[in-house]
């Protein structure tokens, strides 16, 4: 930030008390902001990386034959979706990270393998894994069976079927949907601030909370940072959707 | 000819920012608008146990909304309770949401800006930290790099982080600090030392003490509007506050609510000692 | 005639084609997902959830003199103020938003095919902007910025918070109404437009006459399933003090002294409570878009 600008938040918030800038002239306030903007793409990547991979591996137990595998998967989807993924968040963290295996650094703190942000990763690539599921079911029934039967003839097994043909094409299919699943679970991860996670939202809150003053600039740029964010993404998934849109689908 | 730009505008700030202050008149709107509607709107705390917390039946109960029910009674008027947290009871009282509020917060320098906080402060607490026994702290120092729970928006995590090098990890709610705290997913918690004290006289954190020394003792401020401050409404509170002190009602409260009894009100009652008094 | 990728161009990508294209396609994917999947949870599973909910605690270390039956007693003793004024504010607030986005996203989404450019442009932006916004950021904007009360000529209004949290969380619902509202539209053939033209309906008759009756019937379903999300989404105001469930829990469990082994009744109550008042409306949902499926 150059000096003049600097000094013209400075100046800003002496007169203005409401509209205090602070993390364009405080270099520890703007390490903060940084930081959690840091963690809020991470988290991102990694849980819309998660969530395509449970979406894949979940849809391929879809079709098993065994019933006992296509019960745990339908079982697992209905808790995920029919239940406010912030109190997920809450019950991942402090329900099942009771249980969860401990390493010590010093002999009392007892610092769990998994830490806020893993069961954030967890939790939030689980609740848009079992939207993915569907998603990607829905893509793999718009692949004729005769395409499948076709491969089978050709000595394929069932996995060999489904990630070298049927995946391929449901893909195509299924990408708007998806596009929308992975844009929804970026705006999701805002709700990582119940288990303390420390992404954008958090330091923002953090920030406002040490300075009053400080409360409706965080905000606006929260927003604006929020908004350039998922609409790069938006961007993107769009130009990529136009490349390989198939012709007369999809409308 | 940017820098020139922007010199003149900081010159133009300059120049408002330096003007002489208007000294303010009271006009005592908010006081009136108490009095004439009979009814006074007090903001006060709902998961503050025992200052401000819920009944069963969905009331507000606590010490610091009997102190609220003080205030109606002097006024003369109809009490109105509104629950408040610590992120949002400075802007009710700055909106006008509520007319004044006891809500268990700290009295700070940029707070004062804000709202009128007014004098004597009715309570004071420090800053310390629940940890388990068997770590054995014994000096803030040992909390370097190690991860404590916090609860959102308490000044003291920034000062504990700042100070000590702590990594504050905080959480939106207290039982969900604590909880942290039991599975061992923090050194310590940070909080008020009368909190920590009740919780541990409660009989189930047997494990755990109240190692280090009390911190930064912040005494607490209840506030009125900016506006009111030099005026009715805020020297009012102000005579309130003193007499609540000298005359032992505060610690009556204390008692009431099994809060452990402090050193301050103590001290405080013995300062304002009324020389007649037998 | 361009290059056909595929045959006299490089094809753009190595993935193959499909079969042809059908009026319905079998996977209308995002439209129903949510409902559907609710609905189609076995019989079963809310009783497992019940029991697995009750087992846990017995199943975990005691960690105090505490114990988890004395923490499910402090849940029933807080059950009706938990029900009665937690879970029913946020059926409010979920009704309140739906009502105003509705409104709000039908306005929009009329406003998206209008032969003006510069209302399409506006509206298509503001549709995108608020689609795309974080629910939880848009929150927490409006209440801190929106007023408490407003001041008409010699009336004031009290807006309480949790009005304020319906504004907040109906401008992304209004948004993705709008979408609703302008696919379905542009889902009815041209051909009815222009013989209605030829048959000298002026524009707005067209719409409100023609074309709006045979979508409305197909926006149903989309519109319940986004009724569902919202649902979902309104514990997100206890991060902003509106006391709903979620708050109301904590402050129960403050009251209680905050013993760690209130944690799971309590939130494993709310979880219960939602999926017990979601799950019907799945499955009303799913049965509506049977009833109403419309073929052209």
């Amino acid at each position: 930030m150059p000096d003049s600008l600097q000094a013209f938040f400075r100046e800003l918030a002496d007169t203005h008390p409401k509209w205090n800038f602070i993390f364009f002239y405080d270099l520890t306030q703007l390490d903060r902001v940084l930081s959690g903007l840091w963690m809020t793409i991470q988290l991102s990547v990694v849980c819309v990386i998660l969530s395509v991979v449970i979406g894949v591996v979940g849809s391929w137990m879809q079709g098993s034959h065994l019933p006992i595998v296509r019960r745990i998967v339908q079982g697992y989807i209905q808790f995920f979706r029919n239940t406010p993924p912030l109190i997920q968040l809450l019950f991942f963290y402090f329900a099942l990270g009771q249980f969860t295996p401990t390493y010590s650094p010093d002999g009392w703190l007892e610092v769990p393998i998994i830490s806020n942000v893993g069961w954030a990763i967890i939790s939030l690539s689980f609740f848009a894994g079992a939207f993915n599921v569907e998603i990607f079911r829905a893509g793999i029934e718009a692949v004729p069976e005769s395409t499948a039967e076709a491969s089978e003839a050709l000595g394929m097994n069932r996995l060999q079927t489904y990630m070298y043909v049927v995946l391929p094409l449901a893909f195509r299919v299924s990408l708007p949907a998806l596009n929308n699943n992975l844009v929804n679970l970026v705006k999701t991860t805002t709700q990582a601030i119940a288990i303390a996670v420390p992404e954008l939202l958090y330091e923002m809150v953090s920030i406002y909370n040490d300075y009053s003053t400080a409360q409706n600039a965080s905000m606006v740029v929260l927003f604006v940072v929020f908004i350039v964010l998922v609409g790069i993404l938006v961007l993107g998934m769009h130009r990529w959707e136009r490349a390989i849109r198939i012709p007369g689908y999809g409308g | 000819m940017r820098k020139g730009w922007t010199l003149g505008l900081a010159a133009v700030f300059a120049a408002v920012a330096l003007s002489p202050a208007v000294a303010a008149q009271c006009t005592n709107d908010v006081f009136k608008k108490v009095m004439s509607s009979g009814k006074v709107s007090i903001g006060v705390k709902a998961d503050y146990k025992p200052w401000g917390f819920r009944s069963e039946n969905g009331d507000l109960v606590g010490m610091e909304i009997d102190m609220a029910q003080d205030v109606a009674d002097t006024l003369g008027v109809e009490l109105e309770l509104v629950s408040v947290q610590s992120s949002n009871r400075m802007q009710f009282l700055e909106q006008g949401k509520i007319d004044m509020m006891i809500a268990t917060m700290s009295d700070r320098a940029d707070r004062r800006k804000l709202v009128g906080i007014v004098q004597p402060n009715y309570y004071t607490s420090g800053t310390n930290v629940l940890a388990p026994k068997a770590v054995g702290l014994k000096d803030w120092s040992e909390l370097k790099d190690k991860p404590v729970c916090g609860k959102q928006g308490a000044f003291y995590n920034k000062i504990v982080e700042e100070r000590y090098g702590a990594k504050v990890v905080a959480f939106t709610g207290n039982a969900e600090s604590k909880q942290a705290l039991r599975d061992k997913k923090c050194i310590a918690w940070v909080y008020d030392d009368s909190s920590i004290m009740s919780d541990l006289s409660s009989g189930n954190w047997d494990d755990y003490e109240m190692p280090l020394a009390s911190e930064d003792d912040n005494p607490w401020g209840l506030a009125v509007p900016l506006a009111e401050r030099n005026c009715v409404f805020g020297h009012m509170m102000s005579g309130l506050s003193y007499d609540w002190l000298q005359s032992g009602r505060l610690i009556e409260l204390e008692k009431k609510w099994g809060i452990q009894p402090t050193a301050f009100l103590a001290a405080q009652q013995e300062r304002m000692k009324d020389w007649l008094a037998e | 005639m361009g290059a056909i990728p595929g045959l006299t161009a490089k094809s753009r990508t190595d993935l193959a084609v499909l079969r042809p294209f059908r009026a319905t396609p079998a996977g209308a994917a995002d439209d129903l997902l949510f409902s559907r999947w609710i609905a189609g949870a076995p019989g079963w599973l809310p009783l497992a959830m019940l029991v697995l909910a009750a087992a846990w605690p017995a199943t975990a270390l005691a960690q105090s003199n505490y114990t988890y039956t004395q923490a499910g007693d402090a849940l029933v003793r807080w059950l009706p103020l938990l029900v009665t004024r937690g879970f029913a504010l946020n059926i409010i607030i979920s009704f309140a938003t739906m009502a105003i986005g509705t409104l709000a996203g039908v306005a929009l989404g009329l406003w998206q095919i209008s032969p003006n450019r510069l209302v399409r442009r506006t509206a298509w932006a503001i549709t995108q902007l608020f689609r795309n916004s974080p629910w939880l950021v848009l929150l927490f904007i409006v209440m801190l910025a929106f007023p408490f009360e407003i001041r008409i000529g010699g009336w004031t209004i009290l807006v309480p918070d949790w009005m304020k949290a319906v504004f907040g969380l109906s401008l992304p619902i209004m948004a993705n109404i709008s979408e609703i509202v302008r696919g379905a539209i542009q889902s009815v053939p041209s051909g009815q437009w222009e013989a209605a033209e030829s048959l000298a309906f002026s524009r707005r008759q067209i719409l409100w006459q023609i074309v709006l009756p045979q979508c409305f019937k197909r926006m149903i379903p989309p519109w319940m399933n986004w009724y569902a999300i919202l649902t979902m989404a309104t514990p997100l105001v206890s991060l902003l003090g509106v006391e709903e469930i979620v708050t109301l829990s904590r402050q129960a469990m403050e009251a209680e002294d905050n013993h760690p082994e209130l944690l799971l009744p309590f939130f494993g109550f709310c979880l219960v409570i939602f999926f017990f008042y979601c799950y019907p409306i799945a499955r009303l949902t799913v049965r509506i878009e049977r009833r109403f499926t419309v073929k052209f």
